[in-house]
């Protein structure tokens, strides 16, 4: 019933039109009820009858009765869509308001297809319930109570008759509420993993066909829109087995008409004309019934997809803005420490008491092997995780302490994983703030020397890039992600092996254009080569969790992994080593 | 190439296609059988349907004055065999239709999925993913009740409309041609505002795929958005899409629901029409039991053309999904085995390349008339300035695009008469873009032989160093990883993809920046490892660290589309030409400041 209360909850500033809609459904109802009794009098008075005259006077109230009626229905029909259309905007902006704000932990249990059914499919049943099953639901029992008054007022013994039924009806419907609650569950489950396989093969093209596993790709499909397929047939037998019951049941009234109302009449219980608006009044006791079952469907479905938007609502992010988080206008400084800082992945301890200050406007480059914590670090000062034990300081307050809009904007990252958007160059530098000027987007571009390139596309920085950067080489994608990072001019710049597939010239270039940068920050650079890092204040190496701190001069003769790279490196010259002896050569 | 933003329209076709339906007709004459026996079915309900005003007719006319309880039972009876039919008959329409229906899904989504397989990159790269994935899932979803059950409603009420007809016209003619005057308008209606219709429905279907593709790129990218504090903007482009996708719904329902309100309106002035033309002119001549017949004729005849009003609404949107649907369907497939291709059995790795041309787009040219042959196991460096053509050349050699002139030779065929899967299945390629698949890393990584054994996979974790890290997660090969990585660090990602490659078994490698993001030392390792692995294979290496090209037994120096340089390291050491400086500027970079550095300070 929650789902309920969700969608009431939504519904604000839409009650009045909903609740019209509903009124002009119930209204109309009514009417439809009216109606054949207009005809009636049509028939009986001015056709059979005396009163000739009373044919076009009729005529055109009946005309006007329909006009209303088919008036009142595209009124209703109208105040409805446009009321769950409100719901579902309202729904729908806070639903994406709130995927916005997710921590990563959130993106790392959940699979974006299975997203894409919430956003989708499932809000898309939460409309269908507050758009159409809503005056369905009403109609039916307006229609059926109507009737039922009206035919107990002409024949209680007759209306009772008819009215043994709906206990079958109702322990039927009942039962059938539960038996399929959980088939549609499953319908939903399989579209979900349709839209996640769909997804993935899309989102994974490349790797597919390198590997030529279309096959394999199609095979699994298959088998998820098999499985879908089934879903649907296991619910519509089982509605199908409903369906006769419920039809049955509402056939039936005419079955007791002829020969309840048949003995009543030979009993001398009930007049013929009497019997005659019991049968033309059948249908509005019978539809009723017959709509019961899909509307049981629908509603099913609805719970099952209402429950889930509902997780995506009011799921939380655990790192979030405290309540009396530290307000500061000014630019921060850019002073960075980690104080005893523990973070675990799982059961993988990724850092163990980590400990190091990085003052402002330093420059510290992070190595280490593959999977040791470089990019855990930054991920860690920009808080898209929060640490197990320690604390992560930014200008000496604890970054759980400083608003996540404070921080993040005051940290400029460029990933090595690169995303773009699907937008123009231009649209993707200027990402950080949409409003910065053409000059500035330039001058980055050039910073991270991918001016060049993007001068030689056809429509240069107006160029539409694919999601991901598709069509743009590692090395260009990488570039115009430092631009994206350094054109916010944030006093705190983290480069995590943004330059790994950008040849050594560009490198070089862009080092230097790094150490000219026109606005102060504290720079920290994760990268594999030496030529990137010897030049950095700090150097911190991190392995097995531990960090070792130091310069180019004294990681080469203490530290026996920065030593073995600058040996793999070819550098010169490197004094005698003095450090412990490396422990095996397992990354 | 153009290509597709979230929020840019795609584009309208605005004369709906005839071939849309026709072609969706093919997808259910296999359950034809099915069909026409679900039309009989509903033919026999909806007969038995009249019964029960005629049984009652007679209940009220005959049994009830007589006082004839017998023949009371008796009618009754006939009305309960007349029920119990023709709600089984409904029910197995139903069955059926369901099976039909799952069907016509079920085909209709492979055979997208299946053609999406064979697209190319580029069609891929033109577009959000958001908008390729509505049409597989939503779309076909949408399509499948309008192509089963409504064909079968629309065929009952043209029936219903046909049989109605006829009576009407045995009975009396002209009050019949008045009931029909109500068509034309009806038609012209109709005619109206069909082209306003379809363009709402063009425009909320384009619309709502613009949110869609929206929403799956903001999921994607939302590391990115968070990091530039974005949140904020992005929520306001996504309140214009959602608002636009809104509005675009609701004039959908504003124009749609016009079809039912005119329908109706007409019905009922043309049954108003019949009694009094039918009291005022043909009183005398006709009895006025007909004109109470005719009317209530005219009232049946008017509602299955309501039914039928509301059937081709609903149809006119199925149309729009399915033009999209099919658009997906004729896109062509631009690398595809050409006819008389054949496999290629046992490849051994010779590569040549006889005046190679080839162009992204026409007219332009990244490769120049390039020429050069690779012996089997020979491992070949590409190196060259960003855009010059490395990667170029071995998207050619996997056949991910067709040579524009020239001819590539792989073990002396032409590459377009070797079978696609034959060729790319015997290549192991790796890609600067390591994508995990959600599932298990054992999964991902037997994604390079399907029916590697546990040991096989565990071996070539070793090989590429990537057994250490796999085995401290917290269920080691079994772990499961979601399909952005997750956890996964971009050096493990790629060692995976390395392990899966390598497990491929390929005679031809091609390491495409494969290692970019590995540590220097885990590849120096590596390398070491995967040299005995590397015997006997051909292998093309695109990288830039010096470090991996040194050893190869031949490095081709790229630049506008055209080998430059090409040699050993040592010859091209010697020559002194463009490698040479490369090597130079990177050695000066990385060691001789090291004195100054002592010395300055």
């Amino acid at each position: 019933m929650f789902q309920l209360k969700f969608m009431w909850k939504n519904l604000e500033g839409n009650h009045g039109k909903f609740i019209l809609g509903i009124l002009l459904c119930a209204i109309n109802s009514v009417i439809v009820i009216i109606n054949p009794f207009l005809s009636q009098i049509l028939v009986d008075d001015a056709i059979k009858g005396d009163h000739r005259s009373w044919l076009v006077p009729i005529l055109i109230g009946m005309g006007a009765v329909i006009l209303i009626r088919t008036g009142f229905r595209y009124l209703m029909i109208c105040c409805l869509d446009q009321s769950s259309q409100g719901m579902i905007v309202k729904i729908r902006e806070h639903v994406f308001h709130n995927l916005q704000h997710q921590e990563m932990r959130f993106f790392d249990k959940n699979r974006t297809g299975d997203i894409i059914t919430r956003v989708t499919g499932d809000m898309e049943y939460i409309r269908h319930v507050a758009a159409y099953i809503s005056h369905v639901l009403v109609e039916s029992i307006v229609m059926f109570v109507a009737a039922l008054i009206y035919l107990s007022t002409v024949n209680i013994t007759l209306t009772l008759w008819l009215m043994a039924v709906l206990p079958f009806i109702l322990i039927s419907s009942i039962l059938y509420g539960k038996n399929v609650s959980p088939l549609y569950r499953q319908i939903r489950e399989k579209l979900s993993d349709i839209n996640t396989a769909a997804q993935e093969n899309i989102s994974g093209n490349r790797v597919v066909k390198a590997f030529a596993r279309e096959e394999f790709e199609k095979e699994k499909f298959f088998e998820k829109s098999n499985e879908f397929r089934k879903a649907n047939l296991h619910a519509a037998y089982a509605w199908q087995k409903i369906v006769p019951v419920m039809d049955f049941f509402a056939q039936s009234l005419s079955l007791l008409n002829l020969l309840v109302g048949g003995m009543l009449v030979i009993q001398g219980q009930l007049t013929l004309g009497q019997l005659t608006a019991f049968t033309s009044l059948t249908w509005a006791l019978a539809n009723p019934m017959r709509n019961i079952s899909g509307i049981l469907n629908d509603i099913q479905r609805f719970f099952a997809s209402a429950g889930k938007v509902i997780e995506l609502y009011y799921a939380k992010p655990l790192i979030a803005d405290r309540f009396d988080a530290e307000v500061k206008s000014e630019r921060f400084d850019g002073k960075i420490e980690f104080k005893n800082v523990t973070f675990k992945h799982g059961q993988t301890t990724v850092l163990d008491d980590v400990s190091f200050t990085i003052q402002p406007g330093q420059t510290v480059a992070i190595m280490g092997p593959t999977g040791c914590g470089k990019t855990t670090i930054a991920n860690l000062i920009s808080r898209f995780y929060d640490v197990d034990q320690g604390q992560v300081l930014v200008d000496d307050v604890d970054v759980r302490m400083w608003t996540l809009g404070k921080l993040r904007s005051s940290i400029g990252i460029a990933t090595q994983d690169v995303f773009l958007f699907s937008d123009t160059v231009d649209g993707n530098i200027s990402f950080g703030n949409p409003e910065m000027s053409e000059e500035k987007v330039r001058f980055y571009a050039e910073s991270a020397d991918a001016d060049g390139f993007i001068r030689k596309m056809e429509e240069g920085y107006d160029t539409i890039v694919g999601e991901r950067g598709v069509g743009l080489s590692g090395g260009q994608r990488q570039r115009i992600a430092l631009a994206r990072a350094l054109a916010v001019e944030p006093p705190i710049v983290i480069l995590d092996d943004t330059t790994s597939a950008v040849d050594m010239e560009t490198e070089k270039k862009i080092q230097k254009n790094l150490r000219e940068l026109p606005f102060p920050c504290t720079k920290i650079i994760v990268a594999q080569r030496i030529s990137s890092v010897k030049d950095a204040d700090q150097i911190f190496i991190l392995e097995n969790g531990k960090i070792d701190i130091g310069t180019h001069k004294t990681l080469c003769a203490a530290n026996a992994y920065y030593r073995d790279v600058c040996e793999l490196q070819d550098v010169h010259n490197l004094p005698p080593f003095t450090g412990p002896v490396a422990k095996g050569g397992e990354a | 190439m153009a290509r597709n933003k979230f929020d840019v329209d795609e584009e309208l076709e605005e004369k709906y296609q005839k071939g849309s339906l026709t072609r969706a007709l093919q997808y259910a004459k296999p359950y034809r059988l099915k069909m026409l026996a679900a039309l009989l079915l509903s033919c026999i309900a909806s007969l038995l349907s009249l019964l029960s005003p005629t049984l009652m007719q007679q209940g009220i006319d005959v049994a009830m004055p007589n006082k004839d309880m017998g023949l009371l039972i008796q009618l009754s009876l006939i009305l309960l065999f007349a029920i119990v039919t023709s709600t089984v008959c409904g029910a197995l329409r139903g069955i059926l239709m369901a099976n039909v229906g799952q069907s016509f899904v079920y085909d209709l989504r492979c055979d997208v999925f299946s053609h999406l397989q064979r697209l190319p990159f580029a069609y891929y790269d033109s577009r959000p993913q958001g908008k390729i994935l509505v049409r597989v899932v939503n779309y076909v979803n949408n399509v499948s009740d309008m192509m089963t059950n409504g064909i079968i409603n629309a065929i009952m009420e043209f029936l219903n409309l046909v049989f109605i007809l006829v009576f009407m016209f045995a009975m009396n003619w002209q009050l019949a041609l008045l009931v029909l005057t109500g068509l034309p308008v009806l038609l012209g209606f109709v005619y109206l505002i069909k082209p306003r219709q379809r363009k709402t429905r063009l425009i909320n279907n384009n619309k709502s795929s613009n949110l869609t593709a929206y929403t799956c790129e903001s999921i994607d990218g939302v590391k990115v958005s968070q990091i530039f504090n974005r949140q904020s903007v992005n929520e306001k482009i996504y309140e214009k899409l959602s608002r636009a996708a809104q509005k675009a719904f609701l004039d959908t329902v504003y124009i749609s629901n016009t079809m039912w309100l005119a329908s109706e309106n007409i019905s009922r002035t043309i049954t108003s029409l019949v009694y009094v033309a039918g009291v005022s002119w043909f009183t005398p001549s006709i009895e006025i039991g007909v004109i109470i017949a005719m009317a209530s004729y005219a009232q049946r005849f008017w509602q299955p053309i309501i039914n039928l009003a509301n059937i081709y609404n609903n149809f006119l949107n199925t149309v729009s999904y399915l033009e999209r649907i099919f658009q997906v369907l004729d896109e062509p497939v631009s690398v595809d085995d050409q006819p008389g291709a054949t496999d290629i059995v046992d490849m051994q790795g010779n590569i040549e390349f006889k005046n190679v041309c080839f162009g992204y787009e026409p007219n332009q040219h990244v490769l120049n008339h390039m020429n050069f042959k690779v012996e089997k196991g020979q491992s070949i460096a590409l190196v060259g300035p960003t855009g010059s053509g490395k990667s170029t050349v071995v998207n050619l050699i996997s056949r991910f695009y067709n040579v524009t002139s020239g001819e590539l030779l792989v073990d002396g065929r032409d590459i377009n008469s070797i079978t696609l899967h034959s060729l790319r299945s015997q290549m192991g390629i790796m890609l600067q873009d390591s994508f995990i698949f959600s599932g298990t890393i054992a999964d991902n990584i037997r994604y390079g032989r399907l029916d590697a054994t546990k040991e096989e996979i565990v071996a070539a974790c070793r090989a590429v160093h990537a057994d250490g890290f796999i085995r401290e997660m917290e269920n080691g090969y079994e772990t499961q990883v979601n399909e952005r990585g997750g956890r996964l660090s971009q050096g493990q990602k790629q060692l995976i993809a390395f392990a899966r490659t390598m497990l491929s078994d390929p005679a031809i490698l091609i390491l495409d920046e494969a290692t970019s993001s590995i540590d220097a030392k885990t590849e120096h390792l590596l390398q070491k490892g995967i040299e005995a692995l590397l015997k006997g294979r051909t292998s093309f290496i695109i990288a830039h660290r010096l470090s991996t090209i040194k050893n190869c037994d031949q490095i081709m120096f790229i630049d506008g589309g055209q080998i430059v340089e090409c040699g050993k390291h040592d010859e091209l050491m010697a020559l002194k030409g463009r490698y040479y400086e490369l090597c130079m500027a990177n050695a000066r970079d990385t060691a001789v400041e090291w004195n100054e550095e002592i010395d300055g300070k």
